[in-house]
């Protein structure tokens, strides 16, 4: 049976939610807050997410932005303003599509099952909550990082830093292209901020910071995180 | 004083050092000044001393400091203090030296030796800063020199102050519109929850492609039902709070008897909500008081709702007694209370409790509007509780008003 989580702060909402779409023949699991959504996420694996913009403990454009560091589930946006901008930042930070509150059930109805149409002709959807590369685990859901099981502590830069890694492993990234996704554009010429971070990083996380294991730098051409054999653990 | 001998002392980097460290320590550019020139007073000898600023809003200088020190205190304003220099260094912007004739027989005070420079900064032109010498000698070029480094690091003292002026005068508005603001965005969800309920619950029932077991429907009429009495509550508020902001809520005051207006109140209320246990206590025989039945009402209401939705397991106790002056009530609830640092902004327009979730809607306009009404009554309200202990409400309404 299709999973779909629901993730609104109001009793009311998730109520009103979840009886519609158990009447159309889902599953529904709720959440209050975005922590508990990207929780559940990775531990439920559910086939389409329906979350609102407006919440406590995480808005729900951060815990979008969170899910999509490990999973490519359908998200669905409830934007209670009904502005653009919070359409458009949604949309930026990899939702599918949005609702706008006051919404009518056959108008989200209808969207539901376009969304689910339109994920079932795509790619499985894959949820890889953690990541491992040799003797370092992340674990996305959480935002935490771990060595030899210990966990390390990361600044919300150096965690940033990391994951651009993660995702683009094998691949050499070039300086420049590092210091515009994680700092911003007009860094981008700023390469001694970035040496810097990667130093540190190294220092927290490589068993010998000059000989490094997990960022390496290929001398002229920028850093890259090399390939290992068991690169990563589906699911939990 | 000591007698000042007109042979200086070499400037020493002592002296810049301590000239720099007052300048940075400084809280305003006056005391500032007078602690540099009791620095350098062995090498920068002078009698009057006068900073004239450029004020943007007219034309001209206008004297801002002036301080007399050696001979020109007997003379006071009589003295010369360089007004007229001022001015052709604030035209030519430039350090201009002025000296008298040489002639014994006039008196030192009538022949001043003077030195201007322009307070610059960064190219802006600030005012003036006038050294007076009475009888001379002539400045010299050391000296000259120290006055000018002087004068730039008053101009740095003087514009850093304005700009922390700004600045606090810029968080003040912003303040201000942040609060704006909030509640716009408050309100505004406030206004489309409701809304959103209504329309979602009422689409449900009014699916087409599915049916609805009575329970169902009536659990969702009720929903629709609660809301709409949310957004006509929340909308009554709106009016009543512009109303008393512009004073056009007008009350009609006529004999009343609080405790029946109190049964009332509390039937209505069980007729909404059937599980709050309100627990009224009376000391008869309980005097008329002159008072508009419908705002006391709407005072009590707002009180009962607000515990039903901050303690809504817990009982509220009325109590009513009277002294000679009026009569009180108190309005207790034994819910979780609020912590003592947000009791005194309780009343005021848009505040909303700190820790409240969002499954608790509020305009912030409740309490403001039962304060306006009793305080209309010439009555008073104050609210009382700490975290865990419960909310509690005094209110006093005077026989006479």
């Amino acid at each position: 049976m299709t999973l779909i989580l629901v993730v609104d702060d109001e009793v009311l909402y998730q109520r009103l939610l979840r009886v519609n779409l158990e009447k159309g023949g889902y599953e529904v699991v709720t959440a209050e807050n975005g922590e508990e959504a990207v929780e559940m996420v990775a531990s439920r694996h559910p086939d389409l997410v329906i979350l609102d913009v407006m919440m406590p403990k995480l808005d729900g454009i951060s815990a979008c932005e969170r899910i999509r560091q490990f999973s490519n589930v359908p998200i669905i946006m409830l934007t209670a303003r009904g502005e653009e901008q919070d359409r458009v930042r949604g949309l930026n930070v990899g939702a599918d599509d949005y609702v706008v509150k006051p919404f009518s059930a056959p108008e989200l109805m209808a969207r539901v099952q376009a969304v689910l149409r339109r994920a079932q002709t795509a790619d499985q959807t894959t949820t890889n909550r953690y990541f491992i590369h040799g003797n370092l685990k992340i674990d996305f859901a959480r935002a935490e990082v771990w060595k030899d099981n210990k966990p390390v502590y990361l600044s919300a830069t150096e965690y940033r830093l990391l994951i651009q890694f993660a995702n683009h492993l094998g691949q050499v990234m070039t300086a420049e292209d590092l210091l515009a996704a994680i700092w911003g554009p007009q860094y981008k010429d700023d390469k001694e901020i970035l040496w810097v971070s990667i130093a540190r990083l190294r220092q927290k996380l490589e068993d010998n910071p000059h000989a490094p294991q997990h960022i390496v730098t290929r001398a002229g051409l920028g850093y890259l995180m090399p390939p290992v054999e068991k690169e990563s653990v589906k699911g939990e | 004083m000591s007698k000042p001998s007109h042979k200086p002392t070499p400037v020493k980097p002592t002296d810049l050092y301590n000239i720099s460290r007052i300048v940075t320590d400084a809280s305003d550019w006056k005391t500032a000044l007078d602690q540099i020139v009791r620095q350098v007073r062995n090498i920068l000898i002078y009698d009057n001393l006068a900073v004239y600023l450029a004020l943007p809003e007219h034309e001209g200088l206008d004297v801002m400091y002036a301080r007399a020190v050696g001979r020109g205190r007997s003379a006071e304003a009589d003295s010369a203090w360089g007004e007229v220099l001022a001015n052709r260094v604030s035209i030519e912007q430039r350090i201009i030296l002025e000296e008298p004739p040489k002639d014994d027989s006039v008196s030192r005070l009538k022949r001043p030796y003077l030195l201007g420079i322009p307070l610059l900064n960064g190219g802006n032109y600030l005012g003036a800063i006038i050294f007076v010498r009475f009888g001379g000698p002539s400045f010299e070029v050391d000296q000259v020199a120290l006055a000018e480094f002087i004068a730039r690091q008053i101009a740095l003292l003087i514009e850093r102050q304005k700009l922390e002026k700004a600045t606090i005068e810029l968080e003040a508005k912003h303040k201000q519109i942040q609060l704006q603001e909030d509640f716009v965005s408050n309100i505004s969800h406030e206004l489309r929850s409701p809304l959103g309920f209504i329309k979602g619950y009422t689409t449900t029932l009014l699916r087409t492609d599915t049916t609805w077991d009575a329970e169902t429907q009536r659990e969702f009429l009720e929903i629709i039902d609660q809301e709409t009495d949310a957004l006509q509550e929340l909308i009554n508020n709106l009016l009543d709070s512009a109303r008393l902001q512009s004073g056009q809520l007008q009350m009609k005051f006529q004999p009343i008897r609080l405790n029946n207006l109190l049964e009332d109140v509390i039937a209505h209320q069980k007729l909404h909500r059937p599980r709050q246990v309100i627990n009224l206590q009376i000391s008869q025989p309980l005097p008329v008081i002159q008072g508009d039945p419908l705002r006391l009402s709407q005072v009590f209401e707002n009180l009962l709702s607000n515990a039903a939705k901050y303690a809504p397991h817990s009982e509220v106790l009325i109590k009513v007694e009277h002294d000679k002056k009026g009569i009180h009530i108190l309005v207790k609830d034994f819910g979780p209370g609020m912590s003592k640092e947000y009791l005194p902004m309780m009343f005021t327009r848009f505040f909303r409790g700190p820790d409240q979730s969002t499954n608790s809607h509020g305009s912030g306009l409740g309490l403001f509007i039962c304060k306006q009404i009793i305080e209309a009554h010439r009555g008073q309200i104050t609210a009382d509780s700490e975290l865990g202990q419960g909310m509690v409400f005094h209110i006093f309404l005077p026989f006479d008003h």
